[in-house]
């Protein structure tokens, strides 16, 4: 069990996922070096706007990249309490990847045997110890199977409770267990029947129902109503309690990753700029922070500010276009904070993620000395 | 006007209603009406096949020629060679039921495999197996029928297994579209994100739950059509060959008195082909019905 004390249940290194866009012949950059860790018992908030990667980054983890080429390189090491393993281990000689000045020119990947070899790496893995909640709860749910039905299937498939009987009652109480309303009721009931938030308990319930060391929340929250969401992040927040899953918490929603996270990872343009303690990266002191995180905060609007009536902070641009990823820092074109002494060195190279106090790092040349 | 009734005070549970309250009185009587009708013709089939007749339906009684219905023990009277026309309406079910079974059972087995196939893999099997059934597709089914007739001799299992063949694309086509529609659905995702298998995911949650009111409509329409076809070329003398009885030559040796007066030889046996391919029909019908009313949006 000593790996277990100084290894992190799931430890993602560069992890690279590209797809191509056909009409431009040029790549699509939407994860481009990822690297990761989620503690024991830890949630880790990923937080970033639409199109920085976070989803797909989530769907490498779980193996669900369909489109070509995909995972390209990386790794992604798992360390439960039943499985340790790299999920990508043996998987980077399907892929031959050429590079020219440290950016990829050409990937020849054998779709086939990558999609087979890690879907070995992957048995007993998904479902079982990670398991994924899905943003839109109600498509995730086959429309023509009761809600009870799908979650003892689940149960049968991944725990203990073989037979119908015992398969159905801990289907049950799973769903006790996600405090939905007159469970029995909802147990015999199709998705259609049940509303949005009710789905999304039903899905938290069944990828639970395994007991799984690792939750993928992937925007568990949006396309939800207000007072909804507040409910489900209450509920999540009970059962990390409880339970002490450690979760990877995907969200564009900073108040959500604020109340759930005890680290954030800040993704902007298919990389990390910042990551450390929610404490840290979410607080008021703007000075450590990455520009684009500082940004993000600014345009949460703060009470005064809805008071006043005033106008919403927005960030200046639109997010980085993956395809034509530039040469320097990848928030240069946005960022409101470069001086004229780094002004060189933004424009034209790419900074690393350095860390500027013990736990917290940030990938700004600001912070270079 | 339409009417709503909560039957108790709590929050109803659909699936402890009672049946014809969770479904359309239409949809219940076309599938009662139906498994009537198909209850008869098993029935039928298998006192046809013990041979628990009334009278043989081969045997020529020349003092009841044209006999109406209700006499002298004849209940639905004899036709012009004076054979019971009862014996002779049960033994014609010998005529299209196993062959029709056979139809529709190499239309929904191959169509259902090349569907998947097809579908789940894509490429170019999807290619060589869209070549297949356009080929079949472009063939006419009456042409390639008389060549087979014309080619070994006019057995009905020739003819059906013809009908059978025929009958794949279209089962093959809408499984592939269904499993090609249903594989970017996040229920799909999301089940392979819970660890199901390809094997489960695939005949489990499309095929079974997705695709079987498809699958019944097919067998049900199929079943029906392969009556349909087998009494026409019956008629036609294709078919099944006097003196076995079957519906299609009963009508056609019949009709040669209908303007005589006589019209009874031909209509019992006109009637019996018209409501048994209504129940087949209704029955799938109303099955489709009652299946999908649970899919919700």
């Amino acid at each position: 069990m000593a790996v277990l004390a100084t290894q992190p249940l799931l430890k993602i290194e560069n992890l690279r996922t590209y797809f191509y866009a056909r009409s431009k012949h040029s790549f699509i950059r939407a994860v481009d070096g990822v690297s990761l860790e989620v503690g024991h018992s830890e949630t880790v908030g990923v937080v970033g706007e639409s199109g920085s990667g976070k989803s797909i980054a989530a769907m490498s983890v779980m193996g669900l990249i369909s489109n070509g080429p995909g995972v390209i390189g990386g790794s992604i090491r798992f360390t439960g309490r039943r499985v340790q393993r790299d999920l990508l281990e043996g998987l980077d000689k399907f892929v031959n990847v050429k590079e020219r000045h440290g950016r990829v020119m050409v990937v020849n990947k054998d779709e086939a045997g990558w999609q087979k070899a890690s879907e070995r790496q992957m048995k007993n893995l998904r479902g079982k110890e990670i398991a994924m909640i899905f943003q839109n709860p109600r498509a995730s749910l086959n429309p023509y199977i009761t809600v009870g039905e799908q979650l003892t299937e689940a149960v049968q498939l991944h725990t203990l409770y073989k037979t119908r009987k015992e398969a159905s009652d801990r289907a049950l109480y799973w769903l006790e267990q996600v405090k939905i309303d007159s469970p029995r009721l909802r147990f015999n009931s199709y998705p259609a029947d049940l509303s949005g938030g009710m789905c999304q308990r039903a899905m938290i319930a069944m990828a639970l129902s395994s007991e799984p060391a690792l939750l993928i929340a992937d925007e568990p929250t949006t396309g939800l109503d207000a007072t909804i969401q507040s409910k489900i992040v209450n509920l999540l927040e009970e059962l990390k309690s409880e339970t002490g899953i450690s979760t990877l918490l995907i969200s564009h929603d900073i108040s959500v990753i604020s109340r759930l996270a005890d680290r954030v990872a800040v993704m902007y343009g298919g990389a990390v700029v910042e990551y450390g303690q929610s404490k840290l990266v979410l607080g008021e002191d703007a000075s450590i922070k990455h520009p684009y995180t500082a940004a993000l905060l600014a345009s949460v609007p703060s009470e005064q500010q809805i008071r006043d009536k005033a106008s919403l902070q927005t960030i200046e641009g639109d997010v980085l276009d993956t395809i034509n990823v530039p040469a320097g820092c990848r928030f240069y074109a946005r960022c409101n904070q470069i001086t004229p002494e780094i002004n060189e060195k933004c424009a034209s190279h790419h900074p690393e993620l350095r860390e500027i106090s013990p736990g917290h790092q940030v990938r700004c040349w600001r912070f270079s000395n | 006007m339409k009417k709503y009734t909560q039957t108790s005070g709590e929050i109803g549970d659909f699936s402890q209603l009672p049946i014809w309250q969770k479904y359309a009185w239409v949809d219940l009587l076309y599938v009662s009406y139906g498994l009537l009708i198909v209850a008869l013709v098993l029935v039928s089939y298998m006192f046809g096949m013990l041979h628990w007749l009334p009278y043989d339906p081969q045997q020529i009684n020349m003092d009841m020629l044209m006999a109406p219905p209700f006499s002298q023990g004849y209940w639905l009277g004899t036709d012009f060679m004076g054979r019971d026309i009862q014996s002779r309406l049960i033994m014609g079910i010998q005529a299209y039921f196993l062959p029709g079974l056979l139809a529709v059972s190499i239309s929904l087995l191959a169509g259902v495999m090349l569907g998947i196939l097809s579908g789940y893999l894509g490429g170019k099997i999807e290619t060589v197996i869209t070549y297949i059934t356009n080929l079949i597709d472009s063939f006419p089914r009456l042409v390639l029928i008389l060549l087979v007739v014309a080619a070994f001799k006019p057995d009905i299992y020739y003819i059906m297994m013809v009908m059978g063949i025929t009958g794949i694309p279209a089962v093959a086509t809408a499984i592939a579209n269904k499993i090609r529609f249903l594989a970017q659905k996040n229920f799909i995702e999301a089940a392979i994100a819970l660890g199901l298998r390809t094997r489960a995911i695939i005949l489990k949650h499309i095929l079974w739950y997705n695709c079987r009111a498809l699958l019944i409509i097919q067998a049900t329409l199929g079943m029906g059509e392969a009556i349909l076809l087998e009494t026409s070329l019956s008629y036609l003398g294709f078919g099944v060959q006097e003196p076995v009885a079957s519906w299609g030559n009963m009508v056609q040796s019949g009709a040669n008195y209908f303007l005589q007066g006589n019209f009874w030889p031909s209509t019992a046996p006109a009637l019996a082909i018209l409501f048994t391919i209504l129940g087949f029909n209704l029955l799938g019908d109303g099955l489709n019905n009652i299946l999908e009313d649970r899919r919700g949006r």
